[in-house]
């Protein structure tokens, strides 16, 4: 089962790509959290055990949410997500580098940040608002790909710019004086201080950076300098001199070592972690829930129950129509197969209810991306195909019809265990539906290009931060069609009115008038039927039984390194 | 002798010149493109332009091959855009997925696999050739019988069969082994053996079965020829005619196969390192083979070739030697 | 030809205890795999129904019931995560295995026999280039190149023939060396010699002189390569790139093993069980032949087989 970022970014997963970890928010569940004592918490190796490894651990290319997992801890951002709380604050941006989340101008095409005193690189030199600017530059080199594609359609000029190798530099970052850094934007955006949270945004001294190789040994900021780094496969971390609690409020950094090993076998990690022996007993999950192996034995042993954290990351898998194609352009045959849909089976498919709630609208059901509840096609938790072929009927379909479905090969959220789940759904209604395979990267290539886009796919989006606009936007917005390949927004939906509504929320630097905007718009897609909702996954994790303070950040689901101990 | 290793060369190298022109054909008739995957989201036509060009899979087929062998036989500079790396022969390429080099990442697994093959083998000559000199020795007896049956049932495992029910025995109901993870040797000897008992054995239960029956009849042959029948006339006991001399003239089939299945091993063990949740050689293809990694896929194919053809120049080597009557061809 | 009764193989055959097994076990699962649909309806399910009902969602979908939720309506239990009807999925699963194995053991001689007798009774240029040829792809990974091939080739070409073309593509170079082997000492017989000085075509000579002296060994390598071919389907399909859902096959019941043999055993131990079966009674029955078609043979195919050519899927 293949994870890898490419895989993910293909499966239109992008977000779960950088993090590669994506999980959980929910409550702060972690075992022993009595014992713990931040001031007394040093020492010892922490180990995440995880199946996929960084990849390439370059500020420029890794996507991630929030800072990531590992990433946070080498890389600091002018702003990132709150790292002291596992609850819903966890959602919330708070400042890094800098001193705030950033100073809007009054429509919010101008964003000004200030950077704390005394920041140092691993080497002792001062950070200053250069490295900044150089540092988000290196990402719009066509040489270092991989990144979010935000920065280059908000910044000014940010289109044409092809990265600092070549000598040129981006003027709509302005760097005045050593601490200031002054971001030019092509329209206003009022989720900037999310975005501040990229690894983009981390600093890079021009005179260290040794281009493609720079992820061998990217210069830390954070409290960890990277010792030993096999491709991101297995990475070493230990503690950066020059970083000290006093000018960083959101990392404790407890363990002295922290040891990444991936490439690891999902039952295995499970199973090295429930018996916790050895170094097992100081180890994290890195990307791996628990299975129904570990799920059938939580009723009946409380201790393993306590090392199990839950959580949640905006994140919805869907069937996604191309009206293009017919008879997907019919909104009745799009209403009778969400009707027909049973989400139980599809849970069942990817795991049961342990890992999946069902999901009847497309924003997560967390108010931070402005959740708001609607079921316009109920179809209980197996199917309505009563309801679904009287839709048919009106539709000129009285007799049933036939359809494809495309899926992946071998990804299990967008593979051919959810697609016999919907086949089989459908078959009830008296829709004959034909599977579609193609090998994951094919896949991805396919239904991100306009010209080659089938009618009927399984598909998921995940948040690259908690708000609406990077949920709907990318999927609705009609100016986001991108016909060249890399296109989520499936239904080719360009309606000038939800194009509106979008550059409208997109002002708001308030985040609670935002989330209503979001979510109105949401509950307005939603009646158009462009997609089949199908669950939002739940995170659910183990720790070894020496680990303390483990919880799993509401922003992105991930086990804070930063905040666990080992002692 | 000198002609027969001139001519194994010249037999190798084609065979490794035909199987790398097949896995490109194949790979280049197939319908992806590695760009968009390396790329990622919101990659439009210039980006997408410069990571084609940057993979090489802009140039037409013909261009790419001559390249990749270049680099293999003279070695070849990559351009990455920010910096240009010479990458020296045998130069594989580099991952499409990772930037690496591709040779780096085999040799990197390598120790898993030969830990795996090498490991298994000693339990699986031990079993093998204990259970088929038994035989010999008892012929026509329920021991026999018994032995053949479980040979052919041996034989009827696929290893990924037995893999899994060894797990769940010893792993999950008796909870004698840990799950197996790989630990290299040099860092914790014991924990290294621990760790790969289980796929020892389950590689050994499989493979065992055919070294006891080559063993067995191989032994019955040898058993039946002159000097033996000189030996037995001096009234040496059939235990020693049996170890001491007959064996000694059976084992040469035996390793014969040896390093066939040794060689096949080497270039991974795809089965057991999936049902193991290992990440060798065998599990690298896997994943490169979905990523569409052209570089690694060639790679790796090649390596496990290679390690085919070597293992059979050695099997043809070690039969001329031990019996002059076959001779060098 | 003689009549069965009196035909020696036949009679040695079914003094072989063994071999006689294996084939009842193979008859039994020819017939299972032929009346699966005649079964199911039986049992009165179907083997793409899912039964959501039947398994528990909040553990991962572990089958509700002892012995994965046997019952009267479900013989074998259900499927985990599904609910499928799991007797409806081993009986489909068994017309994969065995027509793909067949077939591309069918495949695998048809090639090795045409190439062998052209390398065998060809020129001397025929023979050098078809002998390498055999080597080459003696020598190529076979799971290696299986893998990729199932990778690369459409979606939407249909998988078990595609099975069946890549193991036989990948697995004839052995029947070719013995055909070409036998060719060569068949053709220096006397009245092999006569009939082609008498001007016969090689074609002709083939068929009618040939032919019938190669039928043994390569009935024997057939039956010998046939449990192999079981095996490759099923360890293709357990790494994911055999047969697809929702197209049932034993190795992809297999492939979720890792994850349910601790909550679900059963759903584990079938598969793993017809699985095993069915090589053992292939290979009982192959051997059964050999003896049976050549009492003498054993002696000669012993060098053969230790430079037998490694099996697609072993390892």
């Amino acid at each position: 089962m293949s994870k890898s970022r490419a895989v993910a970014a293909a499966a239109g997963f992008a977000l779960l790509a950088g993090l590669a970890t994506a999980c959980g928010g929910g409550a702060a569940k972690g075992s022993a959290t009595a014992a713990f004592d931040p001031a007394t918490c040093q020492g010892g190796t922490l180990t995440v055990l995880a199946q996929q490894g960084q990849g390439k651990f370059d500020p420029a290319e890794l996507y991630t949410s929030g800072g990531g997992k590992v990433p946070t801890l080498v890389f600091r951002t002018l702003t990132t997500r709150d790292h002291t709380t596992g609850g819903p604050d966890g959602a919330k941006v708070v400042p890094d580098l800098a001193t705030d989340t950033g100073e809007p101008s009054q429509d919010a095409t101008v964003w000004t940040y200030h950077l704390k005193a005394g920041l140092k690189f691993e080497d002792g030199t001062p950070i200053r608002s250069a490295d900044v600017k150089y540092g988000i530059e290196r990402s719009f080199a066509p040489e270092l790909p991989g990144g979010p594609p935000y920065l280059r359609d908000w910044l000014i000029g940010g289109e044409q710019y092809a990265g600092p190798f070549k000598g040129a530099d981006l003027p709509s970052i302005e760097t005045p004086d050593d601490s200031t850094v002054i971001f030019r934007l092509t329209k206003p955006e009022g989720d900037f201080p999310y975005l501040a949270t990229a690894t983009q945004f981390a600093p890079v001294p021009r005179a260290k950076d040794t281009g493609t190789d720079y992820q061998k040994h990217p210069i830390s900021s954070g409290p960890y300098v990277v010792t030993s780094n096999d491709n991101g496969k297995s990475m070493v971390l230990e503690r950066n001199p020059y970083w000290t609690r006093s000018i960083d409020d959101q990392r404790l950094a407890c363990p002295d070592k922290i040891v990444y090993t991936s490439g690891l076998d999902s039952a295995v990690i499970n199973q090295r972690l429930a018996a916790s022996s050895g170094d097992d007993a100081r180890a994290v999950s890195g990307d791996t829930d628990i299975d129904a192996g570990i799920l059938a034995r939580l009723n009946s042993d409380a201790e393993l129950r306590s090392r199990v954290t839950t959580g949640y990351f905006g994140a919805t898998q869907y069937l996604a129509f191309n009206p293009t194609v017919k008879p997907f352009d019919n909104p009745l045959v799009r209403q009778a197969i969400s009707y027909a849909v049973d989400r139980q089976s599809v849970i069942n498919a990817v795991g049961g209810s342990a890992v999946a709630k069902p999901a009847t609208t497309f924003l997560p059901d967390q108010p931070a991306f402005g959740y708001t509840p609607y079921d316009y096609f109920p179809s209980g938790p197996s199917g309505d195909p009563a309801k679904a072929k009287e839709l048919l009927a009106q539709a000129g379909y009285p007799n049933g019809l036939s359809i494809t479905l495309s899926h992946a090969t071998s990804q299990t959220d967008i593979g051919p265990a959810v697609a016999a789940a919907v086949q089989e759904a459908l078959g009830k209604a008296g829709i004959t539906v034909k599977l579609d395979p193609s090998a994951d990267d094919d896949y991805g290539t396919r239904t991100q290009l306009p010209s080659s886009e089938p009618g009927f796919f399984i598909s998921g989006w995940g948040a690259d931060w908690p708000s609406g606009g990077p949920f709907l936007a990318p999927i609705f917005d009609g100016r986001q069609i991108l016909t060249a390949g890399g296109n989520f927004n499936s239904a080719q939906l360009n309606d000038p009115q939800v194009n509106a509504e979008i550059d409208a929320a997109n002002k708001l630097t308030d985040p609670a008038a935002a989330q209503r905007a979001w979510g109105q718009l949401d509950a307005e897609l939603g009646k158009q039927a462009w997609t089949v909702p199908l669950y939002h996954p739940v995170y659910k994790r183990l720790v070894g039984k020496d680990v303390k303070n483990a919880y799993v950040s509401q922003w992105n689901g991930v086990y804070d390194l930063s905040r666990i101990s080992v002692k | 002798m000198i002609r027969f290793l001139l001519r194994r060369a010249f037999s190798t190298l084609t065979v490794m010149l035909v199987l790398s022109v097949v896995v490109y054909l194949v790979f280049y008739a197939a319908p992806h493109d590695p760009a968009r995957l390396v790329c990622g989201k919101g990659c439009d036509g210039v980006r997408l332009a410069v990571v084609r060009h940057k993979l090489g899979t802009d140039l037409p087929l013909w261009q790419q091959y001559w390249q990749f062998l270049h680099g293999l036989l003279a070695g070849r500079d990559f351009d990455a855009g920010t910096d240009v790396t010479h990458c020296s022969a045998p130069c594989f390429g580099y991952s499409f997925q990772t930037d690496q080099p591709v040779l780096g990442m085999i040799t990197a697994r390598l120790p898993l696999d030969a830990s795996l093959a090498v490991g298994a083998a000693v339990v699986w000559l031990l079993l093998g050739i204990g259970a088929g000199v038994l035989a010999a020795l008892r012929r026509g007896g329920i021991g026999e019988r018994a032995l053949t049956g479980v040979t052919l049932a041996g034989m009827a495992m696929p290893v990924f069969l037995v893999g899994l029910l060894l797990m769940m025995v010893c792993c999950g109901y008796l909870q004698w082994l840990p799950f197996p993870s790989y630990v290299p040797l040099t860092q914790d000897p014991l924990a290294w053996a621990s760790n790969l008992a289980l796929p020892w054995l389950s590689l050994a239960l499989v493979m065992a079965a055919a070294y006891a029956r080559m063993t067995r009849s191989a032994l019955l042959e040898t058993l039946a020829e002159d000097h033996i029948r000189t030996a037995r006339a001096y009234g040496l006991g059939e235990r020693r005619i049996v170890l001491g001399h007959a064996l000694r003239g059976a084992l040469t089939p035996v390793i014969t196969l040896l390093a066939m299945d040794l060689g096949g091993l080497l270039g991974g063990a795809q089965l057991t390192e999936s049902v193991f949740g290992f990440d060798g050689i065998g599990r690298l293809l896997v994943e490169s083979v979905n990523t569409i990694d052209l570089p690694v896929v060639v790679g790796i194919t090649l390596f496990a070739g290679f390690f085919i053809v070597i293992a059979n120049a050695v099997a043809d080597l070690l039969y001329a030697l031990a019996d002059p009557r076959v001779g060098l061809q | 030809m003689p009549s069965s009764a009196s035909n020696p193989v036949w009679r040695r055959l079914r003094a072989d205890r063994a071999a006689m097994a294996g084939l009842a076990v193979v008859v039994l699962l020819l017939l299972l795999a032929a009346a699966a649909p005649l079964v199911t309806a039986l049992e009165g399910q179907n083997p793409t129904a899912f039964h959501n009902e039947l398994i528990d969602s909040a553990t991962g979908g572990v089958p509700i019931g002892p012995f994965g939720g046997a019952s009267a309506r479900h013989w074998l239990g259900v499927e985990p995560g599904t609910g499928r009807d799991v007797l409806a999925r081993l009986v489909y699963g068994a017309q994969v295995s065995l027509s793909v194995s067949l077939g591309a053991t069918v495949v695998q001689v048809a090639l090795g026999t045409l190439v062998g007798l052209a390398a065998g009774l060809g020129n001397r240029l025929a023979d050098t280039v078809l002998s390498r040829t055999m080597d080459l792809t003696i020598a190529f990974p076979g799971l290696v190149f299986a893998i990729s091939l199932m990778a690369v080739v459409p979606g939407s070409f249909p998988r078990p023939v595609l099975l069946m073309l890549v193991l036989g593509v990948l697995g004839w170079g052995g029947t070719a060396r013995l055909v070409r082997g036998q060719a060569l000492s068949l053709r220096s017989l006397d009245h092999v010699a006569a009939a082609r000085l008498s001007g016969a075509r090689s074609w002709r000579t083939a068929r009618r002189e040939i032919l019938p002296g190669l039928a043994a060994p390569v009935i024997t390598y057939a039956a010998l390569l046939l449990p192999g071919n079981v095996t490759a389907e099923a360890g293709l399909s357990f790494l994911g790139v055999g047969v697809r859902p929702p197209t049932a096959s034993w190795g992809q019941m297999l492939s979720g093993a890792t994850t349910w043999y601790q909550a679900d055993p059963t759903y584990v131990l079938l598969p793993a069980g017809l699985l095993f079966a069915t090589v053992l009674a292939f290979t009982l029955l192959g051997e059964g032949l050999r003896t049976a078609l050549d009492p003498r043979a054993k002696s000669r195919l012993r060098r053969t087989r230790s430079r037998r050519s490694r099996q697609v899927a072993s390892t």
